[in-house]
């Protein structure tokens, strides 16, 4: 008996996470970030605080590049001409800085969060 | 050029290097076999070229975010496959164990090699896809493979170091590094899985569990060799806290649950 209400509980906490997911993904804003001769247009990004972004990444170079940004724990290949999907957030206010992997020197952005 | 190239390999080899001389001196101690890691290298060599040729197709599963899932299929698989090694490696310590268990002498062996196989496919896939992209690139090319075979000889070196600081051990210490060492690179295996799902939006973002970064920044070469060995994160998730605690947790039971089982058998038998 007990047991069953542990699984009822649990199965009620999936729903309403589930829940909020479908609510938060309905509304996520969608930042396009173009990636050209291993530079990112634009490479100062405005974020909303507190809310979850969905990251665009279009690589119009031939060679692949790999978006990192440490604060905020992303790391993605993208392959040459081709797109991505990175979810971010919902993080703090700030400057979240990320860095193409491949081509580190040049390939440099910054994510501000307000 | 040539020191990023460096340091991008050096991060992944010694992810695998770590994983390859902790199986290789738990097969050494158990079988005295050592020919499967050759077969197992090679294999996830060729399992990494074609996720590295793929990745382009990959990516679009799962609008979009087909990486993110398969690399997290991957690390849990490595996962299960360590804790299923833990039990093997714990319950089966001595020849006179391994007997009582039924465990056939290979058993070890092709476990170890399905997990060196299935983490160098994800590991050596993100070297492969760097090489082949600078590969029309004659000048670029040049400076990035000798910078990788740098990187790649550092790595193997210290597995090198790892292993014969493992055999230089004496029994239950050695037993008990292995298990030690296996339960951290499991953590760290659950928590990058974690965050691949929370980056393709399949779990919840969860706050900042702790700021480090103005310890010991991830950016920083020290910073990077710990991610590599042991997941360090200078800002990690709470989820992410979670699923590094369960990953050590998982094995360190395994390793628990392993012990009694075979001691109760050893006294069932006297």
């Amino acid at each position: 008996m007990k047991l069953q209400a542990h699984i009822k509980l649990l199965l009620r906490w999936c729903v309403l996470l589930g829940m909020g997911c479908q609510s938060v993904a309905a509304a996520t804003p969608v930042i396009e970030i173009e990636i050209r001769d291993h530079l990112f247009f634009p490479s100062e990004v405005d974020v909303p605080a507190n809310t979850k972004v969905k990251l665009l990444i279009i690589n119009r170079d031939p060679t692949p590049e790999e978006f990192e940004s440490y604060p905020l724990n992303r790391e993605k290949v993208i392959s040459g001409n081709s797109k991505a999907v990175i979810f971010i957030g919902p993080v703090k206010a700030g400057d979240y800085p990320f860095i193409g992997e491949f081509y580190p020197t040049t390939a440099q952005g910054v994510i501000r969060v307000r | 050029m040539l020191l990023s190239s460096v340091i991008l390999v050096l991060q992944e080899t010694l992810e695998a290097a770590l994983l390859v001389s902790l199986l290789l001196a738990a097969s050494q101690q158990l079988s005295h076999k050592m020919s499967w890691v050759i077969y197992a290298i090679g294999g996830g060599l060729a399992f990494s070229l074609v996720y590295a040729l793929e990745i382009g197709h990959v990516s679009e599963w799962f609008e979009y975010t087909g990486q993110e899932i398969v690399n997290a299929s991957l690390q849990i698989s490595v996962t299960l496959l360590i804790a299923i090694c833990t039990w093997v490696l714990v319950r089966g310590w001595t020849p006179e164990n391994r007997q009582r268990a039924g465990f056939r002498s290979s058993l070890f062996t092709q476990l170890a090699a399905a997990t060196v196989m299935l983490a160098i496919t994800r590991e050596g896939s993100e070297v492969l896809i760097y090489l082949i992209g600078f590969y029309p690139i004659k000048d670029v090319f040049h400076t990035v493979t000798v910078g990788s075979f740098i990187g790649l000889g550092i790595g193997i070196s210290v597995g090198v170091l790892i292993y014969f600081g493992i055999m230089g051990l004496q029994g239950r210490w050695q037993k008990n590094t292995m298990v030690s060492l296996l339960a951290l690179f499991s953590g760290k295996m659950v928590s990058q899985a974690s965050l691949q799902l929370n980056q393709a939006d399949w779990i919840p973002s969860t706050p900042v569990g702790w700021d480090s970064s103005s310890l010991l920044s991830e950016e920083s070469l020290t910073g990077k060799l710990l991610y590599a060995l042991i997941g360090y994160e200078a800002t990690p998730a709470l989820a992410q806290i979670a699923a590094y605690a369960a990953g050590v947790i998982l094995i360190l039971i395994t390793a628990i649950i392993a012990s009694r089982v075979q001691a109760e058998s050893r006294s069932a038998s006297v």
